[in-house]
C-alpha cells in the first residue's frame, strides 16, 4: 500500500509505535511476573491497548479507516474478557482458594 | 399369473418380520398360526400362478383342455424392479413363472402348509416357539425364492437363504453341543457346495456375460463342462449325495417337522430341481450328467445300506431320503427330468408323512427315538401306525401307492439308455429297491407290529383328543397319508402321463431316455418284487419269526460307521485344519498378533509420559513460551529479511 504523506498534528508515527511497544511490553512482563490474577487481567489490558494504540498510528500513517476499525474489535474482546476474566477471579474468591496464579495448577499433566 | 406367484414369495416373509418384530408382544400361539396361514395364504398364491399358466396355454392352443395333456405350457418372466446394475451386467429381481417353478411352488407351499401346521401342535409348549415359526417361515420363503427366482442369481440367492435357515433350524436347540455341532457341519458341507455352485456361475459369466437360464444355452464344450460341474457340485452338497452326504443324518437333531420340512420334502430335493431347471447345459455336458446319474446310483445304494444298520428312528429315515434322492438324480442324470420331478414330488408327500408319523411316536415316548424300544407301538397308537403304513408302502412302491408310480419309470428310463452303464444303472435302481423294502419293513417291524413292550407300556403317555396328539399334528398326516396313497395316480408312465407333458416345455425328457411301454412293464414287474423280496426278508427277520440275522461282523462294522466318509474326512480335512491352526496360534497369534499389541500399547504410554512432563499447569510457563515463541518468530523474521 502506498504512503500517504498528510498533514498531521502532534508528535510523528514513530512515537506512537514505540509508545504502544512500551506498553505491551510492560502488560507481558506484568503477566509473566505476577502471581495475583488481578494483576494478571489488569496487565493483559495494557498488551491489548498497546496493540490497540498501534493499530490506530498504523491506521493515520497509512491513511486508511480499517485499523480504526479494528481497532473498535479488539476493545470489544478485551471487554469480554475481561467479563470472563473477572468472574473467574470472583469465583475463586467464593471458594476461598488462594489468589494465586501458581497455585492453580490442576491442570498438570 | 404372476401376482400369484409374487403373492406366494412375500406372504412368508412377511410372517417372518412380524413374528420378528412383534418378539413378546406376541403371544406364542399367535406366531405359530400367523407362520401357518402365511404358508397357506403362499399355497394360494401358487394355486393362483398354476391355474394361470394353465389357463394362458389353454387360451393358446385351445385343443389343449386336460391338465398338461399334451400342451406345450410356457413361461412368463415378471420383473418387479433392476435388483443389480453393474456395468451391462444387469439384475432384475424376476420370478420365472412357468410349469417346473408351478409345480414347485406347489410342493413347497402345500407341503410345506401342512407341516408348519403340523409344528403347531409339536412344537406346543416349547421354550422358544416364536423363534422356530419365524425360521420356519424364513425358510418357505428362501424356498420360494429358489424355485422362482428368475435368473440364475436370484436361485444362488435362495440357494444361500436355504442353507441359512437350514442351519437356524437344526441348531433350534441350541443347548445342545450336538445339535450346535450338527447345524455347523451341515452349514459347511453346504458352502462348499455353494462355492462350487459359485464358480460354475463365474465361468457362465465369464462366457455368456449374463447369468439369465436362456444364457445356459449358450455355452458349449469344456465351457459347458465347468458350469455343469459346478452346478452339480451345488446339487450334490444340497441334496446329500455323495461324497458329501454326510451332514444330512446329523442333521435329525433338528426338530422332527424339520426333519420333514428342510431334509425330506423341499430342501434336499432342491438339486435335482437344479438340474432340471438348467438341463440345456447338463445335455450339453453328457459326461458330467453321466456322472450325476452315477452319484445317485451310488447313494441310492450305499444309503439303502446304511439305513439297515441305523437304530435311530429319524436317522433311518434320514438315510432313506438319501436314497431316495439318488434316484431322482439317477432320472435326471440320464435325462428324465419329469420323471425325477415326479419322484420329487411324490417323495415329498410319503417322506413328509413318514417324518411325521415318526414324530407323533417320538412325542407319544416323550423324546424316545431308539427303535429297538419300540416294539408294539401300533398297539397303542393305531392311527399313525395305518398312516405309517401307507408311507412305508409308497416309499417301497408297491402298487398302487404313489412311489411305484414314480420309482419305476425313473428305472425305466435308465434301462432305456441302452448302454453298459444304462444297464448297471438299471440293476442299482432294482437292488435299490430290494434295499428300500428292507430297511423300511425292518423299521415296522421292530416299532409297530406285537405286543407293547416294556419301554412303551412305562413311557406312552395319550395327549389330544384321540389319544395320539393334537388335531394340529393329526389332520396333516391324514391328508399326507391320502396324498402318499393317491398322489402316484397322475401319472402312469406307460399309458398315462399328464406331468411329463406339463413339464414338457420346461424340462423336456431328453432323447434316448423314453423307455418302451415293454420296458415299463418289465421294470415296474421287477423293482415290485425286488420290494416284495425286501419286505419278506424283514418279514423273515424281524417280525417275531426272527431267523437269526446272518452274522457278518464285518460288513456291519462298516455299515455302523457310515463306510467310515465321517472319519476319512475327520483325517484328511478336520485334523489338517486343526493342526493349521494350532500352528498359527502358536507361531503367529501368540508372539506377533497379541505381543505387537502389549508392544504398541506399551510404546504409547512411554511416549506420553515424556509429552506429559510440559504440561505444568503453571499458567505463567505457557505465556512464557508464548512469548518466547513469538520473540523466536519476530527474530526469524527480521533475519531472514
Amino acid at each position: 500500500m502506498p504512503v500517504l504523506e498528510r498533514e498531521m498534528s502532534g508528535p510523528g508515527t514513530t512515537w506512537y509505535v514505540a509508545l504502544a511497544a512500551f506498553l505491551f511490553g510492560i502488560g507481558a512482563l506484568g503477566v509473566l511476573i505476577r502471581r495475583n490474577p488481578l494483576i494478571v487481567l489488569l496487565s493483559l489490558e495494557l498488551m491489548l491497548n498497546g496493540g490497540n494504540l498501534a493499530l490506530i498510528a498504523f491506521s493515520r500513517h497509512f491513511a486508511n479507516g480499517a485499523g480504526q476499525i479494528f481497532g473498535l474489535a479488539v476493545m470489544a474482546v478485551a471487554a469480554s474478557e475481561v467479563c470472563v476474566g473477572l468472574g473467574l477471579v470472583v469465583a475463586i474468591n467464593r471458594r476461598k482458594l488462594a489468589l494465586d496464579v501458581d497455585r492453580l495448577s490442576e491442570l498438570r499433566g | 399369473m404372476t401376482y400369484g406367484a409374487w403373492i406366494c414369495l412375500v406372504s412368508p416373509l412377511v410372517a417372518t418380520i412380524v413374528i420378528l418384530l412383534g418378539g413378546t408382544t406376541l403371544t406364542r400361539r399367535a406366531a405359530a398360526w400367523i407362520a401357518t396361514s402365511s404358508v397357506f395364504v403362499s399355497f394360494g398364491g401358487a394355486v393362483t400362478a398354476f391355474l394361470g399358466v394353465h389357463g394362458a396355454h389353454v387360451a393358446q392352443s385351445p385343443s389343449c383342455l386336460s391338465f398338461g395333456l399334451h400342451c406345450n405350457a410356457q413361461g412368463e418372466l415378471t420383473t418387479a424392479w433392476t435388483w443389480l446394475a453393474s456395468g451391462h451386467f444387469k439384475f432384475g429381481l424376476e420370478l420365472l413363472v412357468d410349469p417346473l417353478s408351478t409345480v414347485m411352488m406347489l410342493i413347497v407351499s402345500g407341503v410345506g402348509g401342512l407341516i408348519v401346521l403340523y409344528s403347531v401342535g409339536y412344537m406346543d409348549g416349547d421354550n422358544e416357539e416364536r423363534r422356530y415359526f419365524a425360521y420356519i417361515a424364513l425358510f418357505v420363503f428362501s424356498m420360494l425364492m429358489l424355485v422362482e427366482g428368475g435368473n440364475l442369481l436370484l436361485l444362488l440367492v435362495g440357494w444361500g437363504l436355504v442353507g441359512l435357515s437350514s442351519y437356524l433350524l437344526i441348531g433350534f436347540w441350541h443347548e445342545r453341543p450336538s445339535a450346535v455341532q450338527a447345524a455347523k457341519k451341515a452349514f459347511v458341507m453346504n458352502a462348499f457346495g455353494d462355492a462350487t455352485m459359485a464358480l460354475g456361475l463365474f465361468v457362465l459369466i465369464a462366457h455368456t456375460q449374463s447369468l439369465s437360464f436362456g444364457a445356459l444355452g449358450g455355452v458349449s464344450g469344456s465351457t459347458a463342462n465347468w458350469v455343469a460341474l459346478g452346478l452339480l457340485g451345488g446339487a450334490a452338497a444340497k441334496s446329500a449325495q455323495i461324497p458329501l452326504q454326510t451332514w444330512l443324518p446329523d442333521a435329525m437333531e433338528g426338530p422332527t417337522p424339520v426333519s420333514a420340512l428342510i431334509h425330506a420334502a423341499t430342501m434336499v430335493t432342491a438339486g435335482v430341481y437344479l438340474i432340471a431347471r438348467t438341463h440345456v447345459v447338463f445335455e450339453q455336458a453328457r459326461t458330467i450328467e453321466l456322472i450325476a446319474a452315477g452319484t445317485g446310483a451310488l447313494t441310492l445304494l450305499v444309503a439303502g445300506l446304511i439305513a439297515l444298520v441305523q437304530t435311530d428312528i429319524k436317522r433311518v429315515i434320514a438315510y432313506s431320503t438319501m436314497s431316495q434322492i439318488g434316484y431322482m438324480f439317477l432320472g435326471a442324470g440320464v435325462g428324465a427330468y419329469a420323471n425325477g420331478m415326479f419322484h420329487l414330488m411324490t417323495h415329498a408327500f410319503f417322506k413328509a408323512l413318514l417324518f411325521m408319523t415318526a414324530g407323533l411316536a417320538i412325542h407319544a415316548l416323550a423324546g424316545e427315538q431308539d427303535i429297538r424300544k419300540m416294539r408294539g407301538l401300533g398297539r397303542v397308537m393305531p392311527i399313525t401306525k395305518w398312516c405309517f403304513l401307507a408311507g412305508a408302502l409308497a416309499l417301497v412302491g408297491i402298487p398302487p401307492f404313489s412311489g411305484f408310480f414314480s420309482k419305476d419309470s425313473i428305472v425305466a428310463a435308465t434301462g432305456a439308455l441302452g448302454t453298459w452303464y444304462g444297464w448297471v444303472f438299471w440293476l442299482c435302481g432294482i437292488v435299490g429297491a430290494l434295499l428300500t423294502g428292507l430297511y423300511t419293513f425292518r423299521l415296522w417291524f421292530l416299532v409297530f407290529p406285537g405286543e407293547p413292550s416294556a419301554f412303551v407300556r412305562e413311557h406312552h403317555h395319550r395327549h389330544g383328543r384321540w389319544g395320539e396328539g393334537p388335531w394340529t399334528m393329526l389332520l396333516p398326516v391324514a391328508v399326507l397319508a391320502v396324498l402318499a396313497t393317491v398322489g402316484g395316480w397322475l401319472q402312469w408312465a406307460p399309458l398315462w402321463h399328464p406331468f411329463t407333458d406339463w413339464l414338457h416345455y420346461a424340462a423336456a425328457t431328453a432323447e434316448g431316455a423314453e423307455p418302451s411301454s415293454t420296458l415299463e412293464y418289465a421294470t415296474s414287474a421287477a423293482t415290485v418284487i425286488a420290494g416284495l423280496a425286501g419286505i419278506a426278508i424283514a418279514w423273515a427277520i424281524y417280525s417275531e419269526r426272527s431267523v437269526a440275522i446272518p452274522k457278518l461282523p464285518a460288513l456291519q462294522r462298516v455299515l455302523e460307521n457310515k463306510f467310515y466318509f465321517d472319519a476319512v474326512y475327520d483325517r484328511l480335512f478336520y485334523a489338517p485344519a486343526v493342526a493349521i491352526a494350532a500352528l498359527l496360534r502358536t507361531e503367529v497369534e501368540e508372539p506377533v498378533i497379541l505381543q505387537g499389541g502389549t508392544d504398541l500399547g506399551q510404546t504409547a504410554l512411554d511416549a506420553g509420559g515424556i509429552a506429559r512432563r510440559i504440561q505444568t499447569g503453571i499458567l505463567r510457563t505457557y505465556v512464557f513460551f508464548i512469548a518466547a515463541g513469538a520473540a523466536a518468530l519476530v527474530l526469524a523474521f527480521l533475519i531472514a529479511k
